[in-house]
């Protein structure tokens, strides 16, 4: 059995990559710190530094006390906005994109690449671009300032990049399987359930990842399209930063900006394993 | 003048009530409602918000307040999609320029009679009240006021300065930072980095200098005033204040370095008259510092308008329209401003209230009479930092070459000058 050994460029690796990873987790050091000190010790003192001590009334604040104008019931309700938003609009977009990319991947017809291209153009226009067709669409089909509106919205975008990944995943698939399944007489919905599913965790828990942390923090949508009680958990993290004629509370924000991470950052714990090996699943050939 | 209903007030008032009777009818049949979008949430802007929808209610209405949290662009598209959607609110809080951009969008409503009946155009600002009546007639109507160029001294600064007299002119001020440093304040100003600082910090110069440059340059935009003398000595200025400043304060916000202004290691601060309620809030006390008009070579003050108001579209739902004109009722009453601007730390927009009473700090007497006195030699401007002298666009041109010129100390005062007449052209 080989031994153990330190040999001086592994020390330096181990150095370099130490110090990388304090310069990246040093901003989160200071949340985390800063969400443990009133917004009095904070103002009188500097950004940075320790808890003289643990205001631990911070986070009862944030979760369920700070005033969003009229409403003073934290951020609370707006996780729950969020999640109504983001569970469905997740599911939605995995599996329609899972469907499209397979489609597009392994039942070649005409103008496939071309629906697939235009598909996955959604990638690169800008949000505000998207902003007023979809105020349109909203107004016309009556769902503008609703919750469903933005399960709508991020379902439709959402195909963009789940087509994408699931047919650069699904190209990787021997024909012949299909092939040997269509002769067995199975359809596209057979072949799909029964043999591209099955084969598709690591490109799923992707996407699921990628859209869950991109609904959970997206702002323009969740602001313009919602009103009052039902904005998205991003906006009342906004309102809380955005007083004018105030100190900024520095204190409350990190510990709002820390639940409010949870959610994203539990998914990334749950799946974080599959993220790479599905993102570089079809790189190799 | 204190707060009083004279009877020549209420004589208007009837006189109103009856040449508007759809309005009158209105409220006397139905519950007034109000729809409004603000951006005030958070701190004490949300707090005066709650405290105006409170009176509302009190007054037997309907309150539905949507806040949309963030900067003027977010609640901007919330406006937009609103209009588009065939649903605009029946008031949402805008103000400056955009108020004539935004007015030709959609169709508002005309405020002439109830701003008549309470008397308030004489006692708003020229410059504000032309603002809110971008077609000839009321569409809107202002709120509250700050002045961004309130000048803020440390006490214990001053003392290592050995300094006891309030700068007055810009002279004055220079010699002060110079005697700060000299004294050991180891940056004679502090200054924030968001996006309004610098901005700030040149339109106070620019104002301070000739309010007349300002007015024809800032706000008036024109050719010969932006290629004038005044503006070059202006980016002289705030090149020295620059120097004066701690370069590392990346985009923080002002309040980062209170501690530090008023321990003594910063000495003077140029900031709207908001930075009194922060200090307030922030635990520090009034003792610490002192608040004085920001400089002014004339040495009669110079007053730069930054006022928040709401504005009205045209609903036909008669409890809505019931609900406009009794917000507008508030909003004008200096009983309801006076609350504000107790909240928010700003002070109202009528010049006939009375600041003498309890609840109102030296600061926001010492910003009062400074309005006043401004009015009176026409030295009310309106802000450019702060989107009040143009549209957002133009401002952020100006601001762009404004903030390199700060953080780039090799540009000359002159290459500046004609930076910004070239960026206002272009963005014409």
């Amino acid at each position: 059995m080989r031994e153990r050994t330190f040999a001086p460029s592994r020390v330096l690796i181990y150095l370099i990559v130490l110090l990388v990873a304090a310069a990246w987790l040093a901003p989160l050091v200071v949340v985390v710190l800063n969400s443990l000190r009133t917004n009095e010790e904070i103002a009188q003192g500097s950004m940075i530094g320790w808890p003289q001590h643990l205001a631990w009334s911070n986070y009862a604040a944030a979760w369920s006390g700070f005033c969003v104008a009229e409403t003073c019931a934290g951020i609370r309700p707006y996780m729950l906005n969020s999640a109504l938003v983001t569970i469905p609009a997740t599911i939605f977009s995995t599996l329609l994109g899972a469907v499209a990319g397979y489609a597009v991947s392994l039942w070649r017809f005409r103008g496939d690449t071309w629906i697939y291209g235009i598909v996955t153009l959604g990638l690169f226009l800008p949000q505000q671009m998207r902003l007023l067709p979809w105020t349109i669409v909203l107004r016309d089909i009556g769902l503008i300032n609703t919750l469903a509106g933005l399960v709508l919205i991020h379902t439709i975008q959402g195909l963009s990049f789940t087509t994408l990944f699931c047919r650069n995943y699904y190209v990787a698939i021997p024909h012949d399987l299909i092939r040997a399944a269509r002769i067995d007489g199975a359809g596209f919905f057979r072949i799909f359930w029964r043999i591209v599913l099955p084969l598709s965790p690591p490109i799923l828990i992707v996407t699921v990842i990628w859209q869950f942390t991109h609904i959970w923090n997206e702002f323009l949508y969740g602001v313009t399209f919602t009103s009052g009680q039902q904005q998205p958990v991003t906006a009342a993290l906004i309102a809380l930063s955005a007083a004018v004629a105030d100190i900024p509370q520095h204190g409350v924000q990190s510990a709002a900006v820390i639940i409010a991470a949870l959610p994203t950052l539990l998914i990334y714990v749950l799946g974080g394993r599959y993220f790479v090996r599905g993102l570089t699943a079809g790189a190799v050939k | 003048m204190p707060i009083t209903t004279t009877r020549r007030r209420l004589l208007a008032g009837s006189v109103a009530t009856l040449a508007l009777p759809a309005f009158a009818r209105a409220q006397g049949a139905v519950k007034p409602r109000l729809t409004v979008i603000s951006q005030w949430s958070a701190g004490s802007d949300g707090a005066a918000i709650t405290a105006l929808g409170k009176k509302f209610e009190e007054k037997g209405g309907v309150w539905q307040h949507s806040p949309v949290p963030g900067f003027t662009t977010e609640m901007m598209n919330k406006l937009r999609a609103q209009i588009m959607a065939g649903d605009p609110p029946a008031c949402s809080q805008l103000k400056g320029p955009e108020i004539a951009a935004w007015s030709k969008i959609a169709p508002t409503v005309d405020l002439d009679a109830l701003v008549a009946a309470a008397g308030y155009e004489k006692v708003v600002a020229p410059d504000l009240a032309k603002l809110h009546k971008p077609g000839g007639k009321w569409i809107a109507l202002p709120l509250q006021i700050y002045s961004t160029n309130m000048l803020f001294l440390s006490k214990r600064a001053m003392d290592k300065a050995k300094a006891d007299k309030i700068p007055v002119t810009w002279a004055d001020f220079n010699d002060l930072a110079e005697k700060m440093k000299a004294g050991g304040v180891a940056f004679p100003i502090a200054n924030g980095g968001t996006r309004p600082d610098d901005g700030q910090k040149f339109e106070a110069a620019l104002a301070g200098i000739s309010p007349l440059a300002y007015r024809a340059a800032m706000m008036n935009l024109e050719k010969k005033a932006l290629e004038g003398p005044e503006i070059k000595a202006a980016f002289a200025q705030v090149r020295k204040i620059a120097d004066w400043m701690d370069p590392n304060v990346g985009a923080q916000h002002f309040s980062t370095n209170l501690k530090r202004f008023i321990d003594g290691d910063m000495g003077m601060m140029i900031m709207g008259g908001w930075a009194q309620g922060v200090l307030r809030n922030a635990g520090f006390k009034f003792e610490d510092f002192i608040i004085a008009p920001g400089p002014s070579d004339n040495s009669k003050p110079v007053f730069l308008l930054n006022a928040d108001a709401f504005i009205f579209w045209q609903r036909k739902e008669a409890d809505l329209q019931a609900g406009q004109t009794l917000m507008a009722q508030l909003v004008m009453d200096p009983a309801i401003q006076t609350m504000y601007s107790q909240i928010t730390g700003s002070i109202p927009v009528r010049t006939d209230v009375d600041l003498s009473g309890e609840g109102w700090s030296e600061g926001q007497r010492t910003t009062a009479k400074a309005l006043k006195d401004a009015i009176a030699s026409n030295q009310a401007v309106l802000s450019m930092a702060h989107n009040m002298a143009q549209e957002n666009g133009m401002t952020a041109a100006m601001i762009d070459v404004i903030t390199e010129y700060v953080k780039n100390k090799t540009i000359k005062p002159e290459q500046a000058a004609a930076r910004l007449a070239e960026a206002v052209e272009s963005s014409r």
